[in-house]
């Protein structure tokens, strides 16, 4: 007997296997969830949807004299580890249409502390009358409260409405690929998660990326100002964003253990916390706010091209501006063909990139700025007639851009980089 | 040995170009003709063609299909043969890169009783882009 095959077996260009059974697999698996989903999600309703509702539909309203009063003490755990809590119970007389009846009620949440219960025991009187709602199926059970907690319904229904959502969609998932080929299933693809995976392409050349977004500037003496793409803003950014989510964090923490200074009381270990994660939320912002300094110093560079996308064996002006103060020991230009590759490492999902070609445009040495005015020099760019176009899919790109690079005297060395877009040769024969 | 024991026949395609060396120009015209052997072609429940390129290197696979056909059933006691056309696109163009490669095949896929398949892929190239390096590098 031959079991059958979960996975794919290569042998070159040759491979064999059955879909099927990794399909079944996968629906399995999300069916499980489903159901894991539809128990959980019916055990909160049970347990807490319907006696919520029932308390604020079926139960009937009635006045009870308080007749006595009591602490309900709960303990949750074992030995050393049991927590006990307190809650103020009030034992009730009414009338119901079987006779009087007396039962217990509880009001207000549990407390851990037994003084601040009794305290709140103590503002109860015995004796007087007061509002309850009784169980006309079980007359003994009685409340002196109603209404939806409408917090704890959302926090209950959280975890199995994500393993319904997760486990549905993995099924539809599943059942559209149940059968079908990759190649079968890349030929249909659409939706909702193709628009999201899938870089924008240009029309009628499948792959290339649009570069709409690079014609919409125009320039000064050129006809396009190329769109600027440095790595340095990212960075800024992500400082900035580690800054003040660090220190948000920190100021819930100093708030928190400023009340206890004002309660009269010193939570050692919070403040223990608190001083290393000060340390680290200041190192932050003086980092963010020296990258910001760093970034703005150097001055603008504008980058104007003659015409854009490109094509194999076209030859364009370039124009390079660079704003700014002070000495320059270098400036550089270059046109660059860099690879990208994003792959899963374990949990992680990494990004790769490799410059495979790269051409000097243009280098400067010794410029002296001065405010007010702007450095220009003119290039001229020569794709290669063999060049390869720019490419992108999902997970891997081939990207063409003209990169500056510069050395300014008094601040750390600068890369600026300005995307292109380069089409296949054969476009012009065909367009 | 017992017959349950025998090893499984593995079908054999043979597939022809209409360019002798597999080099085709955008916008060209790919023909191919297709031949399987090797198996009884009753075993076969359904036969996928289709033209795509898909991307090698260090990246997941990103792959995508130019055409896609798939016929109904082969005709009971006849052999599996068949041929089909297309135009190419204008890109993406086949690229050996460093950690991106692009690579046009056809593949044929066989559909067996059971749920079993078979692909045998067939490598060809869609424009001429030179082979990639590093820079500096000959």
């Amino acid at each position: 007997m031959r079991l059958p095959r979960f996975f794919a077996k290569k042998r070159g260009h040759r491979r064999t296997g059955a879909e099927v059974w990794g399909s079944v697999g996968e629906a399995l698996f999300h069916a499980v969830l489903v159901v894991g989903g539809l128990a959980f999600g019916g055990l909160l309703v049970t347990g807490m949807a319907v006696p919520e509702w029932r308390i604020n539909h079926d139960f009937v309203a009635g006045r009870a004299r308080v007749v006595g009063l009591g602490l309900a003490r709960r303990t949750t755990g074992v030995a050393a580890e049991a927590e006990v809590s307190w809650q103020p119970g009030l034992r009730l007389r009414y009338e119901t249409p079987a006779g009087e009846v007396e039962s217990w009620a509880f009001r207000g949440p549990r407390e851990p502390d037994r003084s601040r219960a009794l305290a709140r025991l103590d503002r109860e009187d015995l004796g007087r009358e007061v509002t309850c709602w009784y169980d006309p199926d079980a007359a003994r059970v009685v409340v002196l409260e109603r209404g939806y907690n409408w917090w704890m319904w959302a926090l209950t229904l959280l975890m199995p409405g994500a393993l319904l959502a997760f486990g549905s969609a993995g099924l539809i998932r599943a059942y559209g690929r149940w059968g079908k080929s990759e190649e079968r299933r890349a030929a249909t693809r659409g939706g909702l998660g193709q628009l999201v995976a899938t870089p924008v392409l240009e029309q009628d050349h499948p792959g290339v990326p649009g570069c709409d977004d690079l014609v919409n500037s125009p320039g000064t003496i050129l006809r396009f100002r190329l769109p600027l793409e440095s790595p340095e803003n990212w960075t800024l950014l992500g400082f900035g964003l580690f800054a003040v989510l660090w220190n948000a964090v920190l100021s819930l923490l100093a708030v928190n253990a400023g009340l206890d200074l004002l309660g009269g009381r010193i939570d050692w270990l919070l403040l223990a916390i608190i001083v290393p994660f000060a340390a680290v939320g200041i190192a932050g912002i003086v980092i963010f706010v020296r990258r910001v300094f760093l970034t703005t110093a150097v001055g603008p560079t504008q980058l104007e091209i003659s015409d854009h996308p490109l094509r194999p064996d076209g030859i364009y002006d370039l124009l390079l501006a660079q704003g700014g103060s002070g000495a320059f020991t270098r400036l550089e230009l270059a046109l660059e063909l860099e690879e990208q590759a994003t792959f899963r490492q374990g949990t992680d999902t990494r990004t790769e990139r490799v410059v495979v070609w790269r051409q000097e445009l243009g280098s400067w040495r010794d410029l002296q700025l001065t405010p007010g005015t702007r450095f220009e020099a003119r290039a001229a760019l020569h794709v290669p007639g063999k060049a390869m176009h720019s490419f992108a899919s999902e997970h891997n790109s081939v990207h063409w851009r003209i990169v500056v690079r510069g050395r300014p005297g008094r601040w750390p060395a600068f890369t600026r980089s300005f995307p292109l877009v380069v089409f296949p040769a054969a476009a012009e024969k065909g367009t | 040995m017992n017959p349950s024991e025998a090893p499984r026949r593995q079908p054999v395609v043979l597939v022809h170009f209409s360019m002798a060396d597999r080099h085709y120009e955008p916008l060209q015209t790919l023909a191919v003709r297709y031949t399987v052997e090797g198996i009884d072609p009753r075993d076969v429940k359904v036969v996928e063609r289709s033209v795509l390129w898909y991307t090698e290197g260090k990246g997941e696979e990103d792959l995508g299909v130019h055409r896609f056909e798939r016929p109904g059933a082969p005709a009971i006691g006849r052999p599996l043969v068949g041929e089909f056309s297309c135009p190419l696109p204008l890109s993406p163009l086949s690229y050996e890169g460093l950690i991106v490669k692009i690579r046009w095949c056809v593949r044929i896929r066989l559909f067996f009783a059971g749920g079993r398949d078979f692909v045998s892929e067939h490598i060809f190239d869609l424009g001429d882009v030179p082979v990639a390096a590093f820079p500096g590098r000959p």
